[in-house]
């Protein structure tokens, strides 16, 4: 079979100009949405729109930080979106873990459980650079630089095992057997983390500061 | 200031709970210490005397002393006086009766600090239903003996993927970097 | 033998020009709901790229035979009801009886849908088609007595007599001496069109546009079609029962100006509950169109 490559030409251009969004609002990010819709910033003149079900999305943006319970629906999203897709992770936690990098529960690299295609830095980042980073992406697009989905696709089990690592992955994804098998693959490797990581420990006020900072 | 209205309830509780330690934060405040088997009456006996907003249940680990405090947030619209009553169990195995039967909405409450503090609420039939946390198999994370950081850096910081996604070319785009 | 060219040349060449306008006027309808936004807004053929984009999909979820056939029966019943209304003074079918007809395959295009929604399983697509069909219960009954006062003023059930009767300009219009049935028949076209505030089948951020949830790609793109013919011939009903049809252009230009008049109440409008657009649909303009209805049986 032959490998399957992001569009180009006519349909290239049609789909970097026609660009339906599923905006993914779990952090305060949300907020910078409304003015980049409405009048002041207006992405409509890019032919972005909102659209309100993963099934008719080109984009998933991800405004903020990720627990694992929201991971879990943002991935589930995800495989419902039909191809081509793109992902934009939208703020510093999208991009490291931002100020939730201690969290028990907040993932931090969205790109080990998803392939993004494009990161917009900052906390928060303004309407400016989320139009700027929309721009990129029509351009990209055109050209054919963005596959995210054949990425995941090509390396399934790379994405799905880091997923097992954090959450139970066998409910709903869209290949159960894949699922089922990386689930139970990965099932020795947690019980190891969770040992190494559930050793009760608790902090002195100077150690709460990390390491390399002025006490 | 006259704190009268607050001096009022803290002699309506002391009327009939001897034990109870009432006082007078500030204003509008009022504070309760009691036994925990005697929340419940006093819960109740409050709610008919005009405290019938049951505002929240909060928790508070006190890790040295080996006891977990828990704090019941009245609020009394006529009296306009905010009453805490604050009780103290021990912190491994500790217990207490369920608030459902005076106010429906504790059960949620109650739910919530099962989870993340891992106390037992006797007769709440619902504690056993995953509330927040899905999938956790771990001890409650809101215990000060919880090490947050050390599970963040086991399960999320994945260096080794890192390395992995790099291997495998499964970068970002990051072409638009180098203009 | 020429007029039989034609005759075909118009049946390929019409159901084209119809998608292509219609989309136009979507496009159209985005760049002056922008503008009325304060908003640049998308070119007007903004509608043509999503269309050739969603066609150029290469997966899209299938539930099942029926899901695929619920947009394409309502795209086609669609554009049987296209041979039945005069576009531009030309009618592929022209008979005493056509209104009717046509009033009667407007209903398939919903149906269609429900059909294809049911197979979907998705609720927010159930509760989409339960608003449609209610909110069609209700500007139905308006629609048909505006057009029953316009047959009964001519004596005719065609089109192609409607229009002949109005030949002659603006002061022959239906439109005045009809003015209630006509001002009606606007009212209930506000819901034909699925325009605020009668947008409870697709309410985006109630019910992720009801219908439409489970479709995606080729599918979308066809029932994107459909909505592109569907102002069209929506729209067409009040220009040929009211405006006096026209050549091509000015068919055109009237029917867009219909459009433009509920698109410009669309720009402004919150959205009613599905019961108070029922309970407005029974109440203003069912009066109204009968009181039309009365005034025509009494003055002719």
């Amino acid at each position: 079979m032959a490998k399957e490559k992001a569009p180009k030409g006519i349909k290239g251009w049609a789909q970097g100009r026609s660009l339906w969004m599923l905006h993914f609002c779990t952090g305060c990010g949300a907020i910078e949405m409304p003015p980049t819709m409405t009048s002041r910033y207006d992405m409509e003149r890019f032919g972005i729109t909102p659209m309100a079900t993963p099934r008719q999305a080109d984009l998933l943006l991800i405004t903020g930080y990720l627990t694992v319970k929201t991971l879990k629906r943002v991935v589930r999203s995800y495989e419902q979106m039909p191809d081509p897709k793109y992902v934009i992770g939208f703020g510093s936690c999208t991009v490291n873990g931002g100020m939730y990098w201690d969290s028990y529960n907040t993932i931090k690299r969205l790109d080990l459980y998803i392939p993004v295609d494009l990161y917009i830095a900052g906390c928060m980042p303004r309407p400016e650079a989320i139009i700027d980073s929309f721009t990129e992406l029509i351009k990209g697009i055109k050209e054919g630089r963005f596959d995210g989905w054949i990425r995941y696709r090509e390396n399934i089990e790379f994405y799905k095992r880091n997923q097992a690592m954090v959450m139970d992955i066998r409910k709903w994804s869209l290949d159960t057997e894949l699922a089922e098998r990386i689930w139970n693959e990965v099932q020795e490797e947690r019980k190891k983390r969770f040992e190494r990581a559930t050793v009760p420990h608790v902090y002195e006020l100077a150690e709460r500061i990390p390491e390399g900072l002025p006490k | 200031m006259s704190l009268e209205k607050e001096q009022k309830v803290v002699e309506l509780v002391k009327a009939s709970f001897e034990d109870a330690e009432a006082e007078v934060q500030r204003e509008r405040r009022v504070k309760v210490r009691v036994k925990p088997n005697r929340v419940f009456p006093l819960v109740a006996y409050l709610k008919g005397h005009g405290f019938n907003h049951f505002v929240a249940i909060s928790a508070v680990d006190w890790i040295k002393d080996g006891e977990i405090e828990l704090v019941y947030h009245l609020w009394s619209y006529s009296e306009k006086v905010h009453v805490m009553i604050k009780t103290r169990i021990p912190r491994d195995n500790g217990s207490m009766p369920t608030l459902k039967p005076l106010f429906n909405q504790a059960e949620t409450y109650e739910r919530d600090i099962h989870e993340f503090f891992g106390v037992y609420f006797e007769g709440n039939e619902k504690l056993d239903r995953e509330f927040i946390l899905e999938d956790w198999d771990g001890p409650p994370p809101m215990r000060k003996d919880f090490d947050t950081r050390l599970f963040s850096a086991e399960f999320y910081d994945q260096e080794d993927l890192e390395s992995e996604a790099l291997r495998l070319k499964i970068q970002p785009y990051k072409g638009h970097l180098r203009k | 033998m020429n007029a039989i060219g034609i005759q075909i040349g118009w049946i390929i060449f019409m159901p084209i020009l119809v998608i292509i306008m219609g989309l136009l006027y979507l496009g159209a309808a985005r760049k002056i709901t922008a503008r009325v936004h304060n908003r640049y807004g998308p070119p007007i053929y903004q509608n043509i790229i999503d269309v050739i984009k969603l066609f150029s999909k290469k997966r899209a979820t299938n539930h099942g035979v029926m899901f695929s056939l619920g947009p394409i029966m309502a795209f086609s019943g669609l554009l049987i009801s296209l041979m039945f209304i005069p576009i531009g003074n030309k009618a592929l079918l022209s008979f005493n009886g056509d209104i009717i007809v046509l009033l009667y395959l407007l209903v398939i295009a919903p149906l269609g849908m429900a059909l294809g929604v049911g197979e979907g399983a998705n609720p927010m697509g159930t509760i989409g088609i339960a608003r449609a069909l209610t909110l069609m219960l209700g500007y139905e009954v308006v629609l048909v007595i505006s057009a029953l006062s316009v047959m009964l003023y001519t004596g005719s059930a065609s089109f192609m007599k409607i229009i002949e009767a109005q030949s002659g300009g603006v002061g022959h219009w239906f439109l005045w001496p009809l003015f209630l049935s006509a001002l009606a028949m606007d009212m209930a076209l506000q819901g034909v069109l699925g325009e605020k505030p009668f947008d409870q089948p697709i309410a985006p951020h109630e019910i992720a546009s009801g219908p439409m949830v489970e479709f995606g790609g080729k599918y979308l793109g066809l029932l994107q079609l459909y909505h592109a013919v569907a102002i069209v011939v929506e729209t067409g009903i009040m220009v040929n029962l009211f405006l006096g049809g026209g050549t091509l252009f000015w068919w055109f230009v009237k029917s867009f100006t219909v459009f433009f008049i509920a698109l410009l109440i669309n720009a402004v409008m919150p959205r009613f509950r599905i019961g108070q657009a029922f309970k407005f649909f029974w109440t203003y303009p069912a009066a109204i169109s009968l009181l039309g209805l009365i005034l025509v049986a009494i003055l002719k």
